[in-house]
């Protein structure tokens, strides 16, 4: 196979030449914007350079995914897109980071915020132990003081955004802890939603769920997408090539291969990447 | 293949295909062979037993499908995994193809026989032995992963095609100077028509192959030089005439 050239373009490039993209609703190539852009990222767990100059730029009302084996650095990489690493003292990251321009890494950023701007979801569902209302509208008050009926509002149009609505309306005031695995993961989406954040981290968002649950999941992601800057890890190539629009390939702490995920899954450049995809790993 | 996957099975399983392509292309190679063998020595035994030999090939086609099937479903191939597997599918289809036009050489051969043997058969061989040439050649292409080889057959049909538009218009004026050659000339012009056929399938494996080891068609247009479609042999006051001009684009 004629060797690519690694493919570091921005987004907006990779949407005019992908024929992948005519899949999508026809956009100009100019409507695409870099909502995060990733420059000479390196992050440490102590000594451990567990990423190493990672340069990235992530595409607005996209979906990206992080795929790559365990321990090359594809949540660490997620950890640091909101600085999650910060509730621990030895870890640290040096370089840029920046959302719609402003560099996150700094640390008069104010994590509460920049948080608000960034939902999270992780792999174990993790609904609080409180009702399914309060769950959704637990965000909400830390960060405005609405009247009930708003904050109700609210708490609606999450639950409905995270195609929970139907099966949670009648009993909002039961514990979200009650749920199933798959309702409970469609609960924190709607919770991180409710804050209505720009960006919105899946951390394998469906490795804990039966196959129906990850497709309402990968449905909503889909719906989602319109709205957001979606980033996801997840351990699924299957679910990277059905979910995602972009795909970065990770490996030993280095971003080896980014591209649409059409081109990833299909003839991807390097061959460490089509070693991982095609399961010869190893 | 670069290397083994995790999973032994899939290996086993994708070895599987490629020895039932080979096996399909041998056949495809002797069937040939002993089709044009059938028309040199104007044996029909032995062109009976190409034409029994047929259903060898729709079921070693039928074990093509039944394994890309099997593999896309249980396996969810990706990158050169997917290309690998469409492409035995595609390959399987070529093959088949190639061996029902051999065995339709060999079945107009057996009426050949009863007739008187007219002078432009002694053409057909040639044909078959560039075409036996170049499925030897695709073969090898797609055993030996050879890109560069598989391009050389692509652009080497070119060569099939001319011999078959030279015989095609020299059957015409044949059967125009001497009537009772008809039957025999008809099927002699299908029997040309096979064996240019199976270039084309040759050519399309080659295609095949190309896609496999590059992720992407050949962009460039094939040579061809069939222009049996726009050939003209006309009885006039000066004897028989052939319109060797090409074809109106």
């Amino acid at each position: 196979m004629t060797p690519k050239p690694l493919r570091m373009r921005p987004p907006e490039t990779a949407m005019t030449e992908s024929p992948g993209a005519l899949n999508e609703p026809v956009a100009a190539p100019d409507a695409l914007t870099d909502k995060i852009v990733i420059k000479d990222l390196h992050f440490y767990y102590k000594k451990y350079e567990a990423l190493k100059n990672i340069n990235l730029k992530l595409a607005d009302k996209r979906v990206t995914a992080f795929i790559g084996p365990s321990g090359c650095g594809k949540s660490t990489l997620l950890r640091c897109l909101n600085r999650m690493y910060d509730l621990y003292p030895e870890q640290r990251a040096t370089g840029e980071i920046t959302v719609d321009g402003r560099n996150i890494l700094d640390p008069k950023v104010d994590l509460n915020l920049l948080r608000a701007k960034i939902g999270m979801v992780f792999q174990k569902p993790t609904p609080f132990p409180m009702s399914i209302f309060d769950n959704v509208a637990f965000g909400i008050r830390l960060y405005e003081s609405l009247p009930q009926s708003e904050l109700m509002d609210r708490v609606q149009s999450a639950l409905e955004r995270a195609a929970l609505w139907g099966e949670a309306k009648d009993k909002l005031k039961q514990s979200g802890l009650g749920l199933s695995g798959g309702q409970q993961q469609r609960l924190c989406i709607a919770r991180a939603i409710a804050v209505r954040p720009e960006i919105l981290l899946l951390d394998e968002p469906c490795s804990a769920l039966d196959p129906i649950s990850t497709q309402k999941i990968e449905e909503l992601i889909s719906e989602l997408k319109t709205e957001y800057c979606i980033i996801m890890v997840t351990h699924s190539m299957q679910q990277a090539a059905r979910s995602s629009d972009y795909t970065a390939f990770m490996y030993l702490g280095e971003l080896v291969e980014y591209s649409d995920t059409e081109t990833m899954f299909t003839t991807p450049a390097n061959k460490r990447t089509e070693d991982y995809i095609t399961g010869r790993f190893g | 293949m670069s290397s083994d996957h995790i999973i032994k099975s899939y290996d086993d399983e994708l070895t599987k295909l490629q020895n039932t392509l080979i096996t399909m292309g041998g056949l495809a190679e002797s069937q040939l062979a002993s089709a044009i063998q059938a028309v040199v020595k104007r044996d029909s035994d032995l062109a009976a037993i190409v034409v029994a030999g047929d259903a060898r090939a729709d079921q070693l086609e039928r074990e093509v499908e039944a394994l890309v099937v099997r593999l896309l479903a249980l396996r969810q191939p990706m990158a050169r995994d997917l290309r690998e597997i469409i492409s035995a599918l595609k390959i399987g289809t070529d093959l088949e193809r190639i061996c029902d036009y051999a065995a339709n050489v060999a079945k107009r051969s057996i009426v050949l026989n009863q007739t008187a043997l007219v002078k432009p058969a002694l053409a057909l061989p040639h044909m078959g032995k560039l075409a036996q040439l170049l499925i030897k050649n695709v073969l090898d292409a797609y055993v030996q992963r050879d890109g560069d080889k598989a391009m050389q057959v692509w652009l080497g049909d070119e060569a099939l095609d001319e011999l078959y538009t030279s015989l095609f218009r020299e059957l015409l004026t044949y059967m125009m100077e001497d009537p009772r050659s008809i039957t025999a000339g008809t099927h002699l012009l299908f029997m040309a028509k096979n064996i240019e056929r199976i270039g084309d399938h040759a050519t399309n494996i080659a295609e095949t192959i190309y896609f496999l080891l590059h992720g992407k068609p050949i962009q460039e247009i094939r040579p061809k030089s069939d222009r049996s479609s726009s050939s003209v042999v006309l009885s006039g006051p000066h004897g028989i005439v052939t319109d060797k001009s090409e074809p109106k684009p």
